[in-house]
């Protein structure tokens, strides 16, 4: 910038769109000295290797561009043509692959938002990447926040009608899945042998048991022992065959356990757990109602084990003042 | 006529009449005892038939009325949208009418800056006039309101620092700059990233990390750069160049909220980089070298100020390229760069070991 410009532009009553003053200088190295004029002199120069400012100067200016007719593999041409630039336009963001993420996340869910969605709780279950994985993947420093945005995009974009789903859709959402889906184990169904017996494993506290299902009059047998002489107690008894009971099938199916480990409250209620699974196998419906009943769930309670200072594995011995 | 409106007028008659007894009656607890059904008790006892159970009949029943097949949604959604396609335009002809989301998919340009549309914007509302900050008093027309006064903004000032913001924007293009457009309030993001898609520099849309360009080598040190020539295609070989230089400092900023943002435009400053920003009446206008006096409250202020300057990049980002074409371009950037080494291409274990040592030293700096 001259001083003749500058001094121009002093004299207007505010700022106003300035002349094209030709090239901007680039600035040379400040060194305080007791010259008087030191900041009036001009500092910016542009580096311009034509060594010809008036031709380089706009070409909207000139009319016309003037091509340059070098040999492109010579290095200096090269040199002077390239310029460093940031890879990716989120370079500022300090995050620059996790904004890149999610502006094409929300690009691709403004674009398919109208697309039919299952309903909730439908949609299929997946195990996405944690928030540690993701940033160990990317090497950068993203707070959890910011990934909780991430993973609301994925559920969303994952409830897509799978009959719908675009492919491009498809390929950003595996991107962002674990290797290993867990969800994907779905436990092998029991079957029903050719004979009409369904087989089932049950397991509480360390015993196990294993029954086989078939329908019948009502017959309980377990360990090669009617019902009443394995288990001498009612509540063992009763607990052995609830799943029957409390869908109201005793004498409609037959029973043969084999049960081993634990005690007796461990057997009967293995049994217990087995025989649903085979009830179920039988009649899959039965599900709700056999939940209600408590005969689904593993019951995954073990006996705790005793601990160095203690009397068992919680009791503490008797305070002592001194 | 639109069905919606059939409901509203007709809506009325079509519910139930209120009547008060009614309520009364259903106050008695013997009265609810007979009405009320338990939704669960099929399930709770299940009777076995003869040939199938109870819950088999039921399931029979109920999957006729269940969700559609995966097949039916997508025919449903083919069908829907040919019917769309079809009977859309049968009916009233639709005139030309304002619609927001153009603001964003196709933003105005220099050349439809008018007064209207900035007044169709908001852009003339500042501030109360007890918040104001005196240095802008050259850019406020007066003052509205009687009880609680707010200070409007010149138009045709706004309409000139903005054309020539503009000018600057596509002049910094025209060279070879990198814009960086930056606005941080909630629901510019868009705006934001779709001025710099065409304006081909960089948006940010969350809080400035202080530091960014002063302390640049600690906070963006590990983002990537790379090197483009004059037609912006990607050069190869200057990777191990690119570990030792400095961050990349934008050579213009565009900042749509200066009032928070003012660590950015301060550290802008300290390194003359030239910025721009909207200055509402209760902002430091000397905070940014290009003032654009506007209302940066208002949403669609900010998209049409945005997507003007992005056009306006856009504009230089054409020119440029068509010079790259003819094999013109501007002076270069000082990178400092030195030509890419061929020996690299053989890739022996020497070089490999020596690179791998340069990278260690390069993180730990």
């Amino acid at each position: 910038m001259c001083g003749d410009g500058e001094r121009q532009r002093q004299q207007r009553g505010y700022a106003t769109p300035a002349e094209p003053t030709g090239d901007i200088q680039a600035a040379s190295p400040i060194r305080f000295t007791n010259d008087a004029e030191q900041f009036s002199r001009p500092r910016a120069r542009f580096i311009d290797d034509n060594n010809d400012s008036t031709t380089t100067s706009l070409r909207r200016q000139n009319g016309h561009g003037t091509p340059r007719r070098e040999n492109n593999d010579d290095p200096t041409t090269l040199l002077r043509q390239v310029r460093i630039v940031p890879a990716s336009p989120s370079y500022f963001t300090a995050t620059p692959q996790y904004t890149d993420d999610l502006l094409k996340l929300s690009h691709l869910l403004r674009k398919h938002q109208l697309l039919p969605v299952l309903s909730p709780g439908s949609a299929p279950r997946v195990a996405w990447k944690t928030i540690d994985q993701y940033k160990t993947e990317l090497a950068e420093p993203i707070r959890s926040k910011g990934y909780n945005t991430l993973l609301q995009l994925l559920k969303r974009l994952n409830y897509i009608h799978p009959s719908l789903m675009p492919t491009e859709v498809a390929e950003a959402l595996e991107g962002f899945k674990r290797d290993i889906q867990p969800y994907l184990n779905t436990p092998k169904p029991i079957q029903i042998s050719p004979y009409g017996i369904s087989r089932a494993v049950g397991r509480r506290k360390s015993s196990s048991a294993v029954v086989q299902l078939v329908e019948g009059t009502g017959e309980v047998l377990i360990n090669s022992l009617p019902l009443p002489s394995y288990f001498p107690r009612l509540h063992d008894r009763e607990s052995a065959i609830w799943a029957l009971k409390s869908t109201q099938r005793l004498d409609k199916y037959n029973v043969f356990a084999l049960a081993s480990g634990g005690g007796t409250t461990g057997q009967a209620e293995a049994i217990t757990l087995a025989c649903a699974k085979a009830l179920l196998a039988h009649e899959p419906d039965l599900k709700p109602a056999l939940r209600r009943a408590g005969c689904v769930t593993r019951d995954p309670r073990r006996v705790e084990r005793k601990k160095p200072g203690k009397l068992k594995a919680r009791k503490m011995p008797a305070w002592v003042k001194r | 006529m639109i069905i919606r409106s059939l409901i509203l007028r007709h809506g009325r008659l079509a519910l139930p009449r209120y009547t008060p007894g009614r309520t009364l009656r259903r106050c008695y607890a013997s009265q609810i005892e007979e009405t009320y059904t338990n939704p669960d008790q099929d399930q709770q006892y299940v009777a076995g038939a003869e040939d199938a159970t109870k819950s088999q009949v039921m399931t029979a029943i109920s999957t006729q009325n269940s969700i559609a097949s995966d097949d039916q949604v997508a025919r449903d959604w083919e069908f829907f949208h040919h019917q769309k396609a079809v009977t859309g335009k049968i009916g009233s002809e639709v005139e030309t009418h304002y619609r927001p989301h153009e603001l964003l998919s196709n933003p105005p340009s220099p050349r439809d800056i008018t007064l209207e549309l900035l007044m169709a914007s908001q852009s003339h509302i500042g501030h109360s006039t007890s918040l104001w900050h005196p240095a802008n008093a050259k850019y406020i027309f007066g003052v509205r309101g009687e009880q609680d006064p707010i200070h409007i903004i010149s138009l045709d000032v706004t309409a000139a620092h903005l054309r020539r913001a503009c000018k600057v924007v596509s002049g910094v293009t025209e060279r070879g700059g990198l814009v960086l457009f930056v606005g941080s309030r909630e629901g510019q993001a868009r705006a934001v990233v779709n001025a710099a898609s065409m304006a081909q520099g960089c948006h940010l849309f969350t809080k400035w990390i202080p530091g960014t360009i002063t302390n640049g080598q600690q906070i963006l040190g590990k983002c990537k750069k790379k090197v483009v020539n004059h037609r912006d295609e990607e050069v190869k070989g200057f990777e191990d160049q690119l570990i030792q230089k400095a961050a990349v400092k934008p050579d213009l900023v565009v900042c749509l909220n200066p009032l928070e943002n003012y660590v950015l435009l301060h550290e802008c400053a300290l390194n003359n980089i030239p910025t721009i920003g909207i200055v509402d009446t209760d902002v430091n206008p000397t905070w940014v070298t290009y003032p654009i006096p506007a209302n940066d409250d208002s949403l669609r202020c900010v998209q049409v100020i945005a997507g003007v300057l992005g056009r306006a990049g856009q504009e230089g980002q054409a020119l440029r390229r068509e010079g790259a074409l003819v094999g013109d371009y501007p002076p270069r950037q000082d990178h400092g760069l030195e030509p890419p080494n061929e020996v690299e291409k053989d890739g022996s274990k020497q070089d490999e070991a020596e690179r791998g040592r340069t990278l260690l030293t390069a993180g730990d700096a």
